[in-house]
């Protein structure tokens, strides 16, 4: 009896070894369209090769748009029901300071220091240093784009023109019959600066467009764009921009642009697909860096898009949600991602695989936006404010009131600083850290 | 004479046409457009009929793109429990406000009436813990639960049950006439329109809602139709064509809910008079 008994029991303990159960993560993603759809193929990619191999099963979970999933963050962070936390989030810049005082997040640090192995070298360096903040490595960059300028290269080229690098040159295109369209006429350029806009004009210039590195070490109080001068020296080249005739005041339109209707247009690169797709053959489509303010500005724009953080949900998930994590910021996730999305690729090494030069071989357009990141100075920093919508149509709203009210660039500089200047004020003191 | 006379006679009619049409275009013009290519969408100058109606890449890819008819289901589910719970809730809050004289009474319902006051979204976070906290979680009673007691539903049903005579009460309740009989036999025949009416509107709130039931579900299997429609926009662009029609295609089932009621509201019109 006592055999028979010893050998159930080892049989129960072989059985019970052999169908362990996998660490279970979840992920919360906001990608949509095909994006969303390769999201969904990674996981199960990954669910039925190293997760098979290391027992970790991922299940991933559109949470709505990127605000929308903070929303949630948010929410539960609130409730203190942390067991419903993901064990992996995909964040934009929005989700940067809940995650940041979040007591759960699981920073980059923590898991290099429990992870030495792992290497980040082949990251997107511009890429990753716009998910530190307050020092902190938050998270690894996943959908990484940049803010570059479309152009209509047929008709820059019908016309024996190139399209030129900075505000100053794009002002002298004014007479160069651009402008007309047959017997009609089209926009030649048409933008409205907003809060990220503006920031890159600034970075190029060497300053930032808020104090605490453009919010990113911690909550902005201030403009630091007033005092140094770089705010009305922007200010008086977009009114001189405005008077040539060439811009219109302005968020232009992207069906504008397909249609031919305007000529540039600044956008996010990763809008690369969708512009080839709906123009076709209707004309060339061109693809180049951020304008500059002027030559003696510095190129390039800050980095976009998202993350992937990581909440502790104890040792096993968090071990488990580091693996994911640096498998999806891998080259071959990367490559594919960029390849299928129009998104930058996040890790070096995916630039060399060849779904990414084969795509750049047929498609040129593709290659501005990382090109340009690279070249980025790394003292450029996208902007995180509290009050980010009024902040928003706040700078929107001045720099249209100068140029069609008349405000001298001085009076508008000066009126940002009182307006944009007392948002941040009154955020902190409502929001004292 | 006689002319300008029947002109003055069809101007109201006019009128209202143009009204309709007015009301109508975005509805037709959104029709149109989910048939559209995204080059045919974006041409200039902007077209208003689709080059061809048998293009149905759009439809097809909204389906491709999204588990919509497993998100269909869920709305309906959603949309059907929270209303339908809503209407028994208000119709018996609204009975006891107009004919029971219960002690604070008055006070109770200006309570009630100041919960319309609150913006739902003030509540979302003290809901979710609630709701969280319950274990509901993932599940269709918590995404109805919130939605459960209308304040607007009980208030129009308060009106509505004090347009009948207390004698009428009276009288029923001495002939031994109990509550749920003199409700469910005498004050919910006459007051058909305004049920049906208040259903619907509570329906297609529920159909359209969307920050609730994304923060209390965490499955894609339990998704609403909005949350679909959500899937099919990116942060940076928006195929407006792919859109329509997803909103097409997710305005039906609301649309034939609304002919099937909008019958019953008049025909509960012209039978539901009460003889006092």
């Amino acid at each position: 009896m006592k055999r028979v008994l010893l050998m159930l029991a080892i049989l129960l303990l072989v059985c019970s070894v052999g169908v362990a159960e996998p660490v279970k993560l979840t992920l919360w993603h906001s990608m949509t369209q095909e994006a969303g759809q390769l999201m969904d193929a990674f996981v199960k990619e990954f669910n039925e090769t190293l997760g098979r191999e290391q027992g970790i099963e991922v299940e991933a979970v559109f949470q709505g748009k990127y605000s929308e999933a903070v929303t949630k963050l948010n929410s539960v962070l609130s409730s203190g029901q942390t067991d419903n936390l993901p064990d992996v989030m995909q964040l934009d810049a929005t989700g940067k300071v809940s995650f940041a005082s979040a007591e759960m997040a699981y920073p980059v640090d923590r898991a290099l220091q429990e992870h030495p192995e792992s290497d980040l070298s082949d990251l997107l360096a511009p890429a990753l240093a716009n998910w530190k903040m307050g020092g902190v490595q938050l998270g690894l960059p996943f959908a990484t784009s940049t803010t570059v300028l479309y152009y209509n290269k047929s008709a820059f080229d019908a016309l024996g023109l190139t399209v030129p690098g900075t505000l100053e040159g794009i002002a002298s295109l004014a007479g160069s019959g651009l402008e007309k369209d047959g017997d009609g006429s089209r926009t030649v350029f048409a933008c409205l600066p907003n809060t990220p806009t503006l920031a890159n004009w600034l970075g190029q210039l060497g300053s930032n467009l808020v104090n605490r590195t453009n919010g990113t070490e911690g909550t902005a109080s201030a403009l630091e764009c007033v005092d140094n001068g770089a705010l009305l020296e922007f200010l008086k080249t977009w009114k001189a921009l405005y008077e040539s005739g060439v811009l219109e005041n302005g968020e232009g339109s992207l069906d504008a642009f397909v249609a031919g209707k305007q000529l540039m247009m600044i956008s996010s690169s990763s809008n690369v697909t969708s512009l080839l797709e709906k123009i076709g053959d209707s004309f060339e489509l061109g693809v180049t860096f951020y304008p500059r303010v002027s030559e003696k500005a510095a190129e390039g724009a800050t980095v976009n898009g998202s993350c992937l953080v990581i909440f502790d949900q104890g040792e096993a998930r968090r071990n488990a949600a580091w693996t994911f994590v640096t498998w999806m910021t891998g080259p071959d996730v990367q490559a594919t991602f960029a390849r299928g999305t129009g998104y930058l690729p996040s890790n070096v090494k995916a630039s060399d695989s060849s779904a990414w030069t084969e795509l750049v071989s047929q498609y040129p357009q593709y290659e501005v936006g990382l090109r340009q990141v690279l070249q980025t100075p790394d003292t450029m920093h996208s902007v995180t404010v509290g009050p980010s919508i009024d902040f928003y149509y706040g700078i929107q709203n001045w720099v249209s009131d100068m140029l069609e009210q008349d405000l001298t660039p001085e009076e508008a500089a000066q009126g940002m600083a009182e307006d944009l200047g007392g948002m941040l004020e009154q955020y902190v003191r409502a929001n004292p850290s | 004479m006689k002319n300008s006379n029947r002109l003055l006679r069809l101007l109201p009619d006019l009128v209202l046409v143009l009204m309709a049409a007015v009301v109508l275009f975005p509805v037709f013009y959104g029709l149109m457009g989910a048939f559209k290519t995204p080059q045919e969408f974006s041409s200039y100058p902007p077209t208003l009929f689709p080059e061809s109606f048998r293009n149905l890449d759009n439809f097809r890819y909204v389906f491709d793109m999204t588990p919509m008819l497993r998100y269909y289901l869920n709305s309906l589910i959603v949309a059907t429990l929270s209303s339908t719970v809503r209407m028994f809730l208000a119709v018996f809050a609204a009975y006891a406000f107009v004919f029971y004289r219960f002690p604070g009474h008055r006070f109770f319902f200006l309570l009630m009436l100041t919960t319309m006051m609150l913006p739902p979204d003030v509540l979302v976070i003290a809901n979710y813990q609630t709701v969280s906290g319950m274990g509901l979680l993932d599940t269709y009673l918590g995404m109805c639960i919130v939605s459960f007691v209308g304040a607007s539903q009980m208030f129009m049903l308060r009106q509505q049950f004090m347009t009948s005579p207390v004698a009428l009460h009276d009288a029923a309740m001495l002939d031994g006439c109990g509550d749920f009989r003199f409700i469910f036999s005498v004050l919910l025949p006459t007051a058909r329109p305004v049920l049906i009416t208040l259903f619907l509107q509570s329906f297609l709130a529920q159909w359209n809602t969307y920050l609730w039931p994304l923060l209390v579900t965490n499955r894609n299997s339990m998704r609403t139709v909005q949350v679909g429609i959500t899937m099919l926009t990116t942060i940076d662009a928006t195929n407006y064509e792919v859109i329509l029609a997803a909103t097409f295609v997710t305005m039906l089932p609301t649309m034939v809910v609304y002919l099937i009621l909008r019958k019953a509201v008049s025909h509960a019109m012209s039978s539901g008079a009460l003889i006092s």
